[in-house]
């Protein structure tokens, strides 16, 4: 995600080919506690390209789960513009982002937040289930399951799984619609650090397989590492990159 | 894949509401149970009811629905009827049988000379009233005696016993019993039946005209109303059927109001349910966030807890109709004498009890599942 520092100019990527995945331009989202208002992010560009590996790296009220929240169409911000592929996401309805969100965009949580009453292959077919094509979801499903190595553990309950299983099981449900980008928030923030090396190096193949963008967020500078973009966000605005953690300056070219 | 997998992949909502209801078993089991209890209210007490009513009706009809009872008017002069009134009577009811009696009173004079105070009847033929339970009516019918069952079970009589009958303060005449009527739960029945000879004079305070339906008694009265008391009242005449109407009115009253007070504990049954769907719905929230981040809509999120509620409701109502068959076959046994004699209104109320149950405990979700469908993601996943 580079910070775009040219003023927010009508489409602006002349930088990079193509349509961004997703982009914003001049973002600023405000919230409203106890009668303060609170600027959460403040006029902040950014786009994410077609199999992008983005982190972005901030300490906590930095703005990190906001600009998650946005990027995810959960919310729409108070100015500025966020365009999904060509589209202006504040000109779709509800339900329509709804659909959006469904097509394009996979969640990783912290919390996996698996649904306890259902087994890891049904929490994997979960978002596709109201579709009513069982064979087919469920084809998926188990495809995916032994994608991340979980072929043995379909019939589990998420409470007979270990947290790296848990996470595997969320990966494998977050890519059951075949996005476009997986959106991880602390992904490995409950796992140990091996547990939390196999979920990264997953991430990874399965943006390098499936070609799916993957944004993580973060306040582990360790996390951010793995990935080829790295995105401080300090009070709500983006910085570049501290040159003692990357090298690069985040920019780094994929294979 | 197996073929169950194919049928519940058709009901996806179902299946994800089931779950959630068992996975909570005893919240769900006590939000059940309340739609149960009123279910029972209202299917027990509306069914019995219902066969109360009809045990009432059945016992009235015994009692002589289908008779016309007619007694002399207040413009009547003299104040009782004659052979000739009779004759009138019996023309204008036509093939109808027509039966006059006399009522009385006497002293029975026992032994040591205690005296008791018993009701008579003065009538040509006990038969063409009643039954007789033992012993027999001679031909001709003169000077012996009939007792009803209640009065013969009370004082141990049978035919043969003798009783001493005296009028006023005479010493009395002396009856042989013939015969023993059987039991009857027979509207203005007394203890003894004399021969209208022995009345002591020919007269009659009451005809009774016998007629085959409610419908015949009814149009008879009114023959009886318009031939006699066109201009002056000299018949008081009385058929069952008004009465009928009246008595149904009031049970229909009655059953109606305690089957309301039944709905209450449905109400109740409500209040739990929402209670219950709430705290559900709060224990659930990143849940339910999850399943809107991953596309689910508003209103597939409502689906899914209007299909809780019900499922809720559905036990409830199962379980209930169970337990309120139970209690409206024994109220049947009791009433009708048949476990399985249900009237059509019993049926009606099983019917409404369970449409109400259902109905409640959608109402009772409602609420519940409006505000979960409206609890932003973000907020729901901010944790």
């Amino acid at each position: 995600m580079p910070v775009d520092d040219r003023p927010g100019d009508g489409d602006g990527n002349e930088a990079t080919t193509g349509t961004p995945l997703i982009s914003g331009t001049n973002v600023v989202k405000e919230y409203q506690t106890g009668g303060q208002t609170i600027r959460a992010l403040k006029r902040i560009d950014f786009r994410i390209d077609e199999a992008d590996s983005v982190a972005i790296v901030g300490p906590s009220g930095s703005g990190k789960s906001t600009l998650l929240n946005l990027l995810g169409l959960l919310d729409v911000p108070t100015s500025g513009e966020i365009r999904l592929r060509k589209q202006d996401v504040a000109t779709l309805s509800d339900s329509e982002r709804n659909r959006e969100r469904k097509q394009t965009i996979g969640f990783v949580f912290q919390s996996y937040y698996l649904i306890p009453t259902l087994t890891a292959l049904e929490n994997v077919e979960m978002p596709r289930m109201l579709d009513r094509t069982p064979k087919k979801t469920r084809d998926r499903a188990t495809e995916l399951l032994e994608r991340v190595g979980l072929s043995d553990r379909l019939d589990h309950a998420p409470d007979e799984l270990s947290g790296g299983q848990k996470q595997r099981v969320a990966i494998a449900r977050s890519l059951i619609n075949d996005p476009e980008l997986v959106l991880a928030d602390e992904p490995t923030g409950n796992l140990d650090r091996d547990t939390g090396d196999q979920i990264l190096d997953l991430f990874e193949e399965l943006r390098a397989e499936e070609g799916v963008a993957v944004v993580m967020v973060t306040h582990d500078e360790y996390v951010a590492e793995a990935a080829d973009r790295v995105v401080n966000l300090v009070d709500g605005t983006l910085r570049a990159p501290d040159t003692a953690t990357r090298a690069d300056g985040g920019h780094r070219d994929r294979e | 894949m197996s073929r169950l997998y194919r049928l519940t992949g058709r009901f996806p909502v179902v299946v994800i509401a089931w779950r959630n209801v068992s996975r909570a078993k005893a919240r769900s089991a006590l939000a059940a149970a309340a739609i149960v209890i009123g279910v029972v209210a209202i299917g027990a007490i509306g069914a019995g009811g219902a066969a109360f009513k009809q045990s009432q009706f059945q016992s009235i009809q015994e009692q002589g629905a289908t008779d016309v009872f007619v007694a002399p008017g207040i413009d009547k002069e003299p104040g009782h009827f004659d052979r000739e009134d009779v004759k009138a009577i019996e023309e204008t009811v036509g093939s109808a049988g027509v039966v006059a009696t006399r009522g009385g009173e006497a002293e029975w004079v026992r032994r040591g000379d205690r005296r008791e105070s018993v009701s008579i009847t003065y009538m040509d033929d006990p038969r063409s009233l009643y039954t007789i339970n033992d012993g027999a009516i001679p031909e001709n019918w003169r000077r012996s005696i009939v007792v009803s069952n209640e009065f013969a079970q009370e004082h141990g009589l049978g035919p043969e016993s003798r009783l001493t009958l005296a009028l006023d303060e005479d010493t009395g005449a002396t009856y042989r019993v013939v015969a023993v009527l059987a039991a009857t739960q027979g509207f203005g029945s007394s203890d003894v039946y004399l021969p209208i000879e022995q009345a002591p004079a020919r007269e009659y305070d009451q005809v009774r005209v016998r007629t085959r339906s409610v419908d015949r008694a009814e149009s008879t009265a009114d023959a009886l109303r318009e031939r006699f008391n066109d201009r002056e009242d000299r018949l008081l005449v009385f058929e069952l059927t008004s009465l009928v109407r009246l008595l149904k009115t009031i049970v229909n009253g009655i059953n109606v109001f305690l089957t309301g007070l039944g709905s209450i504990s449905l109400l109740v049954a409500g209040v739990s349910i929402t209670n219950t769907m709430l705290m559900a719905v709060i224990k659930r929230r990143e849940e339910i966030g999850v399943l809107r981040a991953t596309g689910y809509g508003k209103a597939d999120i409502v689906r899914i807890l209007l299909v809780e509620a019900v499922i809720l409701g559905v036990i409830g109502v199962v379980v209930g109709l169970a337990i309120a068959f139970v209690v409206a076959s024994v109220a049947n046994a009791i009433f009708l004498g048949d476990p399985l004699a249900f009237t059509s209104d019993s049926l009606l109320y099983l019917l409404g009890a369970a449409a109400f149950g259902i109905l409640t405990s959608l109402i009772a979700g409602a609420y519940p599942a409006w505000r979960a469908a409206n609890e932003r993601p973000v907020d729901a996943l901010r944790g």
